[in-house]
Parts: C-alpha cells; sequence; structure tokens
C-alpha cells in the first residue's frame, strides 16, 4: 500500500477504533470488574471473588434463560432465513404489486414490540384469540393454548419474532439477488435448468454474503430478545420463556443486583467471544478476501 | 464506466401457469398472516373501551371512531401533561437525523477499510465489534454516562447522536463490509492501477455501487434508533426527549387504568415515519447496479 | 483615579451577577412514573399545591418503575441530578443513602412532627441511621377482595369474610358458570396473591417474620405449609387465559360480571372507576383476614438528591413540606384512590372502600408492612421466581417450594 492510502485507511478507522476502545473495550472491562463485586443498585468497589458467577450457575432462572435462547435461536434463524429468502426470490419473480408486497412483509419491522407483543398476545391467547375462532368456526376440538403452556410457550416467542423479522432478511436477500450477475440467469434458462435447482445450487452460494449478514443480524437479535419476550409472556408461565437479556435488565435495574446482572452479561461475552475467536482466527488465514 | 440500472430478468410473464398460480397463493397466504396483528391493531384503535372490554378482538368496530387517534396524538396523558405523543415528534426528528447519516457514514466507512484495505488487526477491530454486538446493551449504560458525563456531552443532541454511532458501529460495518467483500476485485484492481487512492475509490467507485445496502443500512438505523427509548431517555437531556419516551408513558403504566384503543393508536402513530421510509426507499430496491457492468 | 473607577465598575458588575433576583423561581424538577389518565390528575395536584405555595413543578413523568429508577440514578450519577425522585416506600434507596447522594429531610419531619402523623411502620420505612431520607406521601393497600355484586348474586353467594369462607364460595360461582377468581398471572400478581394468603392466612407476625425477618425455620414450619398449600390451591379457580394477563383486563372481567372476584390492590379502582361503577353498586371491596383485619400497606415516597444550588435546596424543602400538607393529602387521596399518609386527616370525603381502610390504619395490629419495606428487591425478585414457578410448574411440589424457599433466605443480597 502507498503511504497515502495507508495514512487515509488509518484514519478512517480512527473513529471506529476510539469507540471500540474507550467505549466497547472500556465498559465491557468495567462490567468484567464488577461482576467480581458485590454491587446491588449502585456499583460497588468490594471485593467477592466468584460469588455472582456461582450464584449465577445455580440460579434456575438463569439456567432456563440460557436453555431457553438455544432454542429460539436456532428455530428463529433457521425460519427467518428460509422465509425471508423465499419471500425474496418470490417476489424477485416480477410479482404484480411488488412494492405493496414488500411493504406488507417489511412493515412488522418497523414497529416496536411493546404493543405489537400485545396483539400477538391477544391473538394467542386461548380465551379470546384464535382458540376461540377456531370453536366460533365450529372447530371445537381446536387448541392453540400454546401461549399458555409452560413446555410450548418459547414457540410462541418463535412465532412473533419470526414475523417481525422475516421482512428485513427478505430485504437483504433482495439486495443480494439483484446483485447477482444477469448472465448467470441467461445461463440458467439457456442450460434449462430448473428454478428450484438453479436457485438451491448456484444462486444461494454466490449469495453468501447476504446469507452472512443475515445469520449475523439475526443473531445479534437473538442475544438481545428483551422487548418481545416482555411484552407477550413477561417471562411466563412462571419462568418458562425467560431469557437471558431479560435476565440481565430485570437483575440491572428492577432488582438492584448489578453484580449478578454483570456476571451474567460477562457469562455472554465469554460463551460469544469463544464461538468468533475461531473464525475470526480461521478468518485471518484466508489468503483471499472472502466475506465473514 | 456507467452504471446501468439492472430491473429483474425478463417481461413480466403473462400467462397464469400453475406455478404462477401457486406463487400469488403462497404470497397472498403469507400477507395475510403478516397482516393479522396489524389488523387487531387497527380496529382495536377504531373501538372504544366499553367495546374493547367485550375483547372480540377479531371482530369490526360497531361504530368505528378516530377518537382514540386524536386523542394518542394531541391529549393523551403521559404524565402532569396530557399533550399527547405529538411533544415529542419534533425532538425525534432531531435526533433522528443526524444519528442515521453520521452512524451510516461511519459504519460505511469503517465497512469500505476492513474489506478492501485489510490494515494489520482489521479482522481483530471487526472481531471486537461483532462481539460486543451481543452483549445486552443496557450494561453499557451506567459506564457510558460516567464517561458522558466526564466529556461534557452528556444530555445533550451531540451525546445521544455518538451513542446510536457507538450502538450502531458493529451492524452498520458489518453489512458494508460483507457488501464490498462480495464485489469483485478486479473492480478494486482496475482502479488502483489507474491510480486512485482510499477515498477516490470510495467515493467514485463503492458508493454509487453500495446503493441497496445504503437503503438497507438506512432501513435498520431509521428503525432502531426511532423506536430506541432506553438511550433516549438517559442520553438525550430533558428537553430533547423522543416521541417513545411518551409513547412508553401512555402503555406501560403499572398501576394505572389501560386504554388499549389509545395504546394501539399511539403505537401505529409512532411507527408512520419508519414506515415512509421503508415506502419511499422501495424506489432503490429496484435498481441494482450490475456487477457485470464492468466488462461493458 | 482610573484604576478606582474600573475597579468599582469591575465590583458592582459582579455584585449584580451575584445577586439573587428577587423573582428567582424556586423551580423543582420531579421524576415520577404516573402517567395514566387518574395519576395524571393525581399528580396534577401536586403540582398545583406546588406552584400555590410559591414552587414551579417541572415534570419529568417516565412510565414503569424500573425505567422511571434507571433515568432517576443515571442523572444522579451523570451530574445532573433531579429535584426529586419517586421511589417506593422501602428498601429501594438503601444503595442511593449509603453512596451519600440523598439530602435527608431531618428538619422537615421535626417540623411537622412526623411521630405524630405517621404510621409507625412507614416513618420506619423512610429512617435511616437516625435521619429521615424520604417524604412518604400516600398508602396503597395491596390486599384488596374485589367482588362483582351481580356475579355474586347470580351464584346466590354473600361475599366471603374469611378464608375458610372463600373456597365454598368459590366453588359456587364455578358451579354457576362464573370464572371464581380473576387472575393476572404475571409474576408481580402471582406474588401479589401470594402475600394476600400469607398475611390473610398467617397474620401480621407471619408475614414480618418471612419478608423481614427471613425466618428459616418458620417456613420450614407447618403454619407456612399450610399458606403454601392454601396458594396453591387457589389455582383451581383461575381460568386457563390467566397466564401473563395485564392486571387491567382480569379486572374487566369483574366489572363485566364474567368473573367473581380478584386480589387486587386499591389500584384497581381507578378502572372501576373508568368503567362507571361505584364501590358498594356494582362491586364491593373487603379484606380477607383470618386473624383480625391484616391490611397490606405499601405506598410511595419522594426522596430527594444532593443539589449543590441553594435555591434548588431551597425549592426541595418547599416541596417536601408540601406534599405532606393535610390539604394536599386529602386532595391527592381522592384522585389517585390511595389514602393519606397522615393520621390526622378527615377521610370523609374518600370512597366507600377508602374510609373502611382509614379506620385500619389507625389501629397498629391491623397494619402489615409491604414486602418492599422488608425486603431488598434482590431477595423480593429471588422469592418471586419460586413463588411463579410454584404457580405455574406442575412438577414442583410444595415440599420442594418450601426448601427452594429457605435456601434462598440464607443467601447473601
Amino acid at each position: 500500500m502507498r503511504i497515502g492510502s495507508r495514512l487515509s485507511t488509518h484514519l478512517a478507522l480512527a473513529p471506529a477504533l476510539l469507540i471500540a476502545l474507550v467505549a466497547y473495550c472500556g465498559a465491557m472491562g468495567w462490567t468484567i470488574w464488577i461482576s467480581f463485586t458485590n454491587s446491588r443498585m449502585l456499583p460497588s468497589s468490594v471485593f467477592v471473588g466468584l460469588r455472582q458467577y456461582t450464584s449465577l450457575m445455580a440460579n434456575e432462572r438463569w439456567q432456563v434463560s440460557v436453555q431457553n435462547i438455544a432454542i429460539f435461536g436456532a428455530l428463529f434463524i433457521a425460519m427467518a432465513l428460509v422465509l425471508g429468502f423465499v419471500l425474496a426470490a418470490l417476489i424477485d419473480q416480477r410479482v404484480r404489486a411488488e412494492g405493496l408486497l414488500r411493504s406488507v412483509f417489511l412493515y412488522p419491522f418497523s414497529m416496536s414490540f411493546i404493543v405489537t407483543g400485545l396483539a400477538w398476545r391477544w391473538l394467542l391467547d386461548p380465551t379470546f384469540g384464535i382458540e376461540k375462532l377456531g370453536h366460533d368456526l365450529g372447530l371445537t376440538w381446536f387448541r392453540f393454548d400454546w401461549l399458555v403452556r409452560p413446555e410450548r410457550v418459547i414457540y410462541t416467542l418463535v412465532f412473533a419474532a419470526v414475523w417481525h423479522a422475516s421482512g428485513l432478511v427478505m430485504a437483504i436477500m433482495l439486495a443480494g439477488l439483484r446483485g447477482v450477475d444477469p448472465e448467470i440467469w441467461k445461463a440458467v434458462r439457456v442450460d434449462g435448468i430448473p428454478p428450484w435447482r438453479a436457485y438451491l445450487f448456484i444462486v444461494v452460494p454466490l449469495m453468501r454474503g447476504s446469507f452472512a449478514t443475515a445469520i449475523i443480524l439475526l443473531a445479534v437479535s437473538v442475544a438481545r430478545l428483551y422487548d418481545l419476550s416482555v411484552a407477550m409472556t413477561n417471562g411466563g408461565p412462571g419462568i418458562a420463556s425467560e431469557v437471558p437479556a431479560k435476565f440481565v435488565m430485570d437483575h440491572l435495574f428492577e432488582r438492584g443486583n448489578v453484580g449478578l446482572a454483570t456476571a451474567a452479561a460477562t457469562t455472554m461475552l465469554i460463551t460469544v467471544a469463544a464461538v468468533l475467536a475461531p473464525l475470526m482466527y480461521w478468518q485471518r488465514r484466508q489468503p483471499a478476501r472472502r466475506p465473514v | 464506466m456507467s452504471a446501468t440500472s439492472r430491473e429483474p430478468r425478463g417481461r413480466r410473464p403473462t400467462r397464469l401457469t400453475p406455478a404462477r398460480l401457486g406463487l400469488y397463493a403462497f404470497l397472498i397466504i403469507c400477507a395475510l398472516f403478516f397482516l393479522t396483528p396489524l389488523y387487531v391493531m387497527i380496529v382495536t384503535s377504531l373501538k372504544d373501551m366499553p367495546e374493547i372490554r367485550q375483547a372480540h378482538i377479531l371482530g369490526l368496530p360497531t361504530a368505528p371512531s378516530l377518537a382514540a387517534w386524536s386523542k394518542a396524538w394531541f391529549a393523551a396523558c403521559t404524565g402532569l401533561t396530557c399533550n399527547g405523543i405529538r411533544v415529542g415528534f419534533i425532538n425525534s426528528l432531531r435526533i433522528m437525523i443526524p444519528s442515521v447519516i453520521v452512524s451510516i457514514t461511519v459504519g460505511a466507512i469503517t465497512g469500505y477499510a476492513l474489506s478492501f484495505w485489510r490494515p494489520r488487526g482489521a479482522v481483530l477491530l471487526f472481531g471486537v465489534l461483532i462481539a460486543v454486538a451481543f452483549i445486552p446493551y443496557q450494561v453499557f449504560i451506567y459506564p457510558l454516562v460516567r464517561i458522558f458525563s466526564y466529556l461534557g456531552i452528556n444530555n445533550s443532541i451531540p451525546g445521544i447522536v455518538t451513542i446510536h454511532t457507538i450502538f450502531g458501529l458493529p451492524t452498520m460495518t458489518l453489512i458494508f463490509r460483507n457488501h464490498f467483500a462480495a464485489l469483485p476485485e478486479e473492480l478494486f484492481k482496475a482502479a488502483r492501477v489507474d491510480g486512485a487512492g482510499f477515498w477516490r475509490i470510495f467515493g467514485i467507485i463503492m458508493l454509487p455501487m453500495a446503493l441497496p445496502i445504503i437503503v438497507v443500512a438506512v432501513i435498520l438505523q431509521v428503525t432502531g434508533i426511532w423506536n430506541d427509548f432506553i438511550f433516549g431517555l438517559v442520553f438525550a437531556g430533558r428537553e430533547n426527549l423522543p416521541m417513545t419516551v411518551q409513547l412508553n408513558n401512555i402503555v406501560n403504566s403499572t398501576q394505572g387504568e389501560r386504554e388499549y384503543n389509545v395504546e394501539m393508536a399511539a403505537t401505529l402513530l409512532t411507527a408512520i415515519v419508519p414506515l415512509v421510509v421503508y415506502f419511499v426507499s422501495g424506489r432503490w430496491f429496484v435498481r441494482g447496479i450490475a456487477a457485470g457492468a464492468v466488462k461493458g | 483615579m482610573l484604576e478606582y473607577r474600573s475597579a468599582a465598575f469591575v465590583l458592582a458588575a459582579m455584585l449584580a451577577l451575584a445577586a439573587p433576583t428577587s423573582a428567582e423561581e424556586q423551580r423543582a424538577e420531579v421524576i415520577h412514573w404516573w402517567t395514566s389518565g387518574g395519576e395524571s390528575a393525581a399528580v396534577k395536584v401536586f403540582a398545583d399545591q406546588f406552584q400555590a405555595a410559591g414552587g414551579t413543578w417541572v415534570d419529568t413523568a417516565i412510565a414503569g418503575g424500573a425505567n422511571a429508577r434507571t433515568a432517576a440514578i443515571n442523572r444522579t450519577v451523570g451530574g445532573s441530578p433531579p429535584s426529586a425522585m419517586q421511589l417506593n416506600t422501602g428498601k429501594q434507596f438503601d444503595d442511593l443513602v449509603e453512596n451519600d447522594l440523598l439530602a435527608n429531610v431531618d428538619a422537615q419531619a421535626a417540623a411537622q412532627n412526623w411521630k405524630a402523623i405517621l404510621p409507625p411502620s412507614f416513618l420506619e420505612a423512610v429512617t435511616r441511621n437516625g435521619h429521615e431520607y424520604a417524604v412518604p406521601v400516600n398508602i396503597h393497600g395491596q390486599n384488596w377482595l374485589f367482588y362483582s355484586t351481580a356475579a355474586l348474586a347470580k351464584a346466590g353467594v354473600q361475599p366471603p369474610t374469611n378464608w375458610d369462607d372463600l373456597f365454598p364460595t368459590l366453588d359456587k360461582l364455578k358451579a354457576a358458570g362464573l370464572i371464581p377468581l380473576a387472575f393476572s398471572g404475571q409474576q408481580n400478581w402471582e406474588r401479589n396473591l401470594f402475600n394476600n394468603v400469607l398475611a390473610g392466612r398467617g397474620g401480621r407476625n407471619l408475614f414480618v417474620a418471612f419478608w423481614g425477618k427471613r425466618d428459616v425455620a418458620m417456613v420450614k414450619g407447618p403454619e407456612f405449609r399450610n399458606i403454601a398449600v392454601t396458594f396453591k390451591r387457589l389455582r383451581d379457580y383461575v381460568d386457563p387465559g390467566s397466564p401473563g394477563r395485564n392486571w387491567n383486563d382480569a379486572t374487566n372481567l369483574v366489572i363485566q360480571g364474567k368473573a367473581g372476584m380478584q386480589f387486587m390492590g386499591d389500584w384497581a379502582k381507578g378502572e372501576f372507576t373508568a368503567a362507571g361503577q361505584t364501590p358498594g353498586k356494582e362491586y364491593g371491596c373487603t379484606v380477607l383476614s383470618d386473624h383480625g383485619i391484616a391490611y397490606v400497606m405499601g405506598g410511595d415516597v419522594f426522596v430527594f438528591p444532593q443539589l449543590k444550588d441553594a435555591n434548588q435546596r431551597k425549592a426541595q424543602q418547599l416541596l417536601a413540606r408540601v406534599l405532606l400538607e393535610p390539604d394536599t393529602q386529602i386532595k391527592f387521596a381522592q384522585k389517585k384512590g390511595s389514602i393519606p399518609v397522615r393520621l390526622d386527616v378527615d377521610t370523609s370525603t374518600l370512597d366507600a372502600c377508602a374510609r373502611k381502610a382509614s379506620g385500619w390504619i389507625h389501629d397498629a395490629n391491623a397494619q402489615v408492612p409491604a414486602n418492599e419495606m422488608l425486603s431488598p428487591p434482590a431477595l423480593t425478585g429471588a422469592i418471586q421466581d419460586l413463588i411463579s414457578q410454584y404457580w405455574n410448574d406442575p412438577n414442583m411440589t410444595t415440599d420442594g417450594f418450601i426448601a427452594k424457599v429457605a435456601n434462598t433466605m440464607t443467601q447473601q443480597f
């Protein structure tokens, strides 16, 4: 690289570097430090070793939260990816009212969950939601009370979350699809490859970047899942739909247990770092430029 | 080099084959699934409270009225004052516009620098950015409040813009980096051969090709920033509280009576700005820049 | 000569800038979470009274107690504290006192003779190390039983008077095809219901032993077991849609006559009033207890962060005084549905339920301090998780619940 460009690059990266160091590493460092203290509502500096961590591991609500986020994460990412991609592929087929359809699928993303979560809760409520609708239509055997069953409630969160995020995945996929070389489409037509094969084996691999972007954005929203859990079920019934971000939030503010909350946040960081570090190491060793 | 706008391929098929019918059927069924909560929200907002208490959530209102909408905008109680959510509308705009511009700009430049130029430590920086995105951001509030108060930008618009940039950086960098990294290397190499430097390549080549991803970035940031509540509450300062604070006050009362129709109306009113942005940005969704255009 | 004139000029300018303007308003910025229609009318009473006394109320309302506390605390540590902030009567401000962030209101307490006019448990709740740090402004009863006159009539029952009466009444309601107990299955209200049973069946001493003294021996004993079993038994009388429901929607069931009763705090009156119902006519209110009246009392307080500006401190003192004046107290109670925290106020203008309660607040034996006053938020939260699990999870036995509670009580919080 020429000197001028090297300087420019570093200059360009300066804000990000500053932010990463001060805001992220600084704040994260503070968080990790506080997790070793007995902080209640305000930070304190009384060192208590690993006490918060042992409490955390023994905390049943935390254990349930971790299980839930794993189930939720796997299902949500898979379903949102598939639905988003399928919607993008279908809309890309020169359908009428493309703009309208795009808006219909994208609008859920524009609304915060505080009230849309309430609408979903009403819809899934067994006494006046779709179960009642089924009964009114004469289908007396119809049951859909997953919202109030502890072993099923997490799946209702998946529904609402997929509803919320598929539109965004669709937008990302559309952007990616529109970047695919038109020569590819011509070749597909000329070679007579059936559309589903073309999409699955040719187009999807070409859109690695879009998929990677979508997966990471979805994963980030999984880790951040809070609003929806509060609005739809408030962690209930009991603690059946608790999630880690809600655990951190509740203990940070409502319960005045900053020590435990920061221990939970640090645990999340360690988990994420453990997953990302090998990926990053593998990235560094790549000779050619490839998206993550 | 000219960028040609690329529409989806071919002319619209005019014959309704079974495959075509199936396509439309699937799309319409999905659309109905997506629209149901909106339907519930709209009909609830048009009913009055006695009718809502009947709990026929899917039923049409017997005497539809916009009273709840008017109350939500002009007269809902949000504390001592009962002036609705319009109070914060201007503030939300004042926060959102600079925040969107700054956060996307910084993210785009960072993503560009990390994708093509790969300085030392690029992967590490990228890793740190992404890792932090997974942490519940509420833990950062206390240390950032201390830092900002030390820097003197607490309780101000520059403060909240900085906060949105800080928390938008991971996702913005991610999407721009991935988008640029997927572009063919020949493009970049050709420009370097022509003697273009860092900024020239960014401004003249990369940015025009990034239009679709800029649209995605705008969607993400407008939505996130417009709907943000806790950061606006803590960092913007009392004079600059965004509309979401009033919305929260209407919706989140712990011990007060709840007027569901007003809550629904207020939420829908709040959602109008992001929806308008989505709609308008759709125009740029149709146009894309073909990677193959460079060969021409 | 020139130097004298310049010096005089500078001095005069400095004096002019430093002198307090006589029309300096007493501004007090108050953070609170009263945002609904009824609550807004109530907080307006405070604002108007403060205005009438010469102050200016700057309102910063933030719904959701946790949100308001977050904003207030972050403002305080960030260097721009509000003049006053709302908290619940209890242990929420322990940390603030420990970190020396609050100004005390000893002068206020002495001037208004709090010892004489406040219920003893409330005075205790605002005192730390011999100093008073908060001004209590109301009393909210947490363990009322509201019932629909129409629903009870349909089932042919009278309102129950104690816990033994309760279950046959609930059975009759069930037989009449109504929902016996309207319930909102959120963690707060599950704990509230548990507290209802604890105070009603167990009595004042058991309640304080549980939340305040964390008496593990008592927890493992037969009385507590009886409470836990009674609590679980109530679950047979709620409808399947109760998990996650807002408390307002449960009250609505009683309002509509679809359900017989609801255990809720006196803020529920707001919903009844909004629906046009009056106590004694369409609905009734009572407190169920086996050992004489056990009225669980909580409430709200205002605390005053340390401020540097002398004028703002004066405003704080003015506000603190105004909040507890008899006139303010009675007007606020009328709007809020709570009871004045001053014992020497004439309560004849309040609604029927509040009048019932004002008799009880003069009787020290009838009063049970709310769990917020006895246990720190962290412990309350941990126990709340257990109560919620016990209520919702069929796999948790009573013995299992008791064992876990005993275990949690021994942890450090």
